[in-house]
């Protein structure tokens, strides 16, 4: 009963957060107190919903989105499997680290241009997203790996269990609620990575469409890009938030 | 004397300290355990119990000595799936209800699950109807209960257990005393007791081993004389009570006595 009552009073709360922020959205911009460049939120909805800019919106969100799922899958798949490869052959273990240390010492804003140069153009966005999401991927994966309690392995060891049947049964599942935790953080990683990737020219994307907006002066029409893609990160983010609590409570 | 089943030929043991130092865990100790025969290890904490069951179970190599079980290294045992444990942390894992817990070793041993043998292990530990619960949903007493079931699974020649009831309020800790006592009673399994508790060890046990601490080594060897299978009744025995009085002075630090 406290419990729920708590839940509610969280929900209540965040609710009145967020309409205070866009109440106050909408105040600065009606009466310009930050200058022409701040419209009020519902001139920015209304823009939306303009049936004539749907087909821009629409296109621009396509190839956004799909810039972000690509990134996105691609980088867990691949943060995972370099996990896994360091904790099956622990010799790679050492390098692997290092590795993965050097390439988020890189700023991925300055990978871009390369990028742009030696791939395809189109291919920045998500390969940019891909390695933000995989560095997060395996860092929660190889903390998630040790995860298993001490107990746990000395019962797998007593009952003379191989090391794949470990990995399979103990500390793979055991990982599970780290892992699901780095896909959660990994959202708003694949998103910035994908409108950072389109600034720099891709053919396509909101990304794209912020940059020409902002040079053309486009208000509404930049403010409409971000908060599209800023709704759409918090949105599955939030998905991502329940998804792992579903997890805590099963794995843990 | 029956066929030894585990031997610590003159086992010693010593862990590097982080500062260099070297810690003397156990030393010279001499140990038989008969097959079928139910030892209890009596000692205060941080005796070294604990390590002669984790040397016993192949989860630590002795730095002297050597332990045997049939005459094999302690490895060969758990190799073959024939070793059975339970600790004091019942380490159920929770994404695994009951049923499946209990099924863990036919499948670490890469075997087909006997349901019956498994359903018939949860009735055994007065488990029966919970097969689909989690571990959360259940009391302590009941995972151990459930830690136990998983440890007879595969019928092991070999029973350790690890203060499987250290966590347990009395009340109950007694209750799964004579739970123990009842399946022990029937299967007599070659089993090696972990305990800081004079009761427990006196109920349960065909013999019972005080040890002393830093380093460990063995002080007194007793057998217990009560016939099994035991009632509660044993508890109030008058031979219980003296042995309970001379194993709790055993257990009474050197020099504290008055």
């Amino acid at each position: 009963m406290t419990l729920q009552s708590e839940a509610v009073h969280r929900l209540v709360l965040g609710a009145v957060g967020v309409g205070l922020f866009l109440a106050i959205w909408q105040v600065i911009g009606t009466y310009r107190l930050a200058g022409m460049t701040w419209p009020p939120l519902t001139d920015v909805l209304a823009f939306i919903a303009d049936p004539s800019k749907q087909g821009l919106f629409v296109r621009a969100m396509l190839a956004s989105f799909a810039s972000v799922a690509l990134g996105y899958v691609v980088g867990i798949l691949s943060g995972v499997a370099a996990a896994m490869l360091g904790q099956v052959l622990p010799i790679m273990r050492p390098g692997l680290d290092r590795l993965v240390a050097v390439i988020h010492a890189v700023p991925l804003v300055a990978l871009a241009p390369v990028f742009m140069v030696l791939a395809n153009r189109d291919l920045t966005p998500p390969a940019i997203s891909a390695l933000g999401v995989f560095y997060m991927i395996y860092v929660a994966t190889t903390s998630g790996l040790k995860a298993a309690s001490h107990t746990h392995r000395d019962l797998f060891t007593a009952l003379g269990s191989s090391p794949t049947s470990r990995f399979l049964r103990l500390e793979l599942p055991a990982a599970l609620p780290a892992l699901v935790s780095g896909m959660k953080l990994a959202i708003p990683v694949a998103f910035i990575g994908t409108i950072v990737g389109e600034w720099f020219g891709a053919s396509r994307g909101l990304g794209l469409l912020m940059v020409s907006a902002m040079q053309n002066f486009q208000i509404p029409l930049l403010w409409s890009a971000v908060l599209i893609v800023t709704t759409a990160s918090l949105a599955l983010f939030g998905l991502m938030s329940l998804f792992e609590r579903l997890v805590y409570g099963r794995f843990q | 004397m029956t066929e030894t089943a585990i031997h610590l030929d003159r086992v010693g043991k010593s862990f590097a300290l982080d500062n260099g130092k070297q810690l003397t865990a156990l030393s010279e100790i001499d140990l038989r355990i008969g097959k079928g025969e139910f030892v209890a290890l009596l000692g205060p904490s941080g005796c070294g119990k604990s390590t002669v069951l984790r040397l016993a179970a192949a989860l630590e190599t002795p730095s002297a000595g050597r332990v045997t079980i049939d005459g094999k290294e302690p490895q060969a045992l758990s190799r073959a799936h024939r070793l059975g444990v339970a600790f004091q942390d019942h380490a159920l894992l929770p994404w695994l209800d009951i049923f499946a817990n209990v099924a863990l070793p036919f499948q670490v041993a890469g075997r087909k699950v006997d349901d019956a043998r498994v359903k018939e292990l949860i009735g055994l530990v007065g488990l029966a109807g919970f097969e689909k619960a989690r571990p959360r949903q259940l009391s302590g007493g009941m995972r151990q209960r459930a830690s136990i079931a998983r440890a007879l699974a595969l019928q092991p020649d070999v029973l350790l257990l690890d203060e499987p009831f250290g966590a347990l309020d009395a009340v109950t800790r007694r209750h799964m005393n004579l739970e123990l006592q009842r399946i022990w009673s029937a299967q007599r399994i070659t089993t090696l007791l972990v305990t800081h508790s004079v009761d427990e060890a006196l109920f349960l046990a065909d013999r019972v081993i005080v040890m002393s601490g830093r380093p460990g080594r063995i002080i007194r060897d007793i057998s217990i004389p009560f016939e099994r299978p035991r009632h509660p009744s044993v508890m109030r025995d008058k031979r219980f009570h003296e042995l309970v009085d001379e194993l709790t002075l055993a257990l009474e630090p050197e020099g504290a006595a008055p």
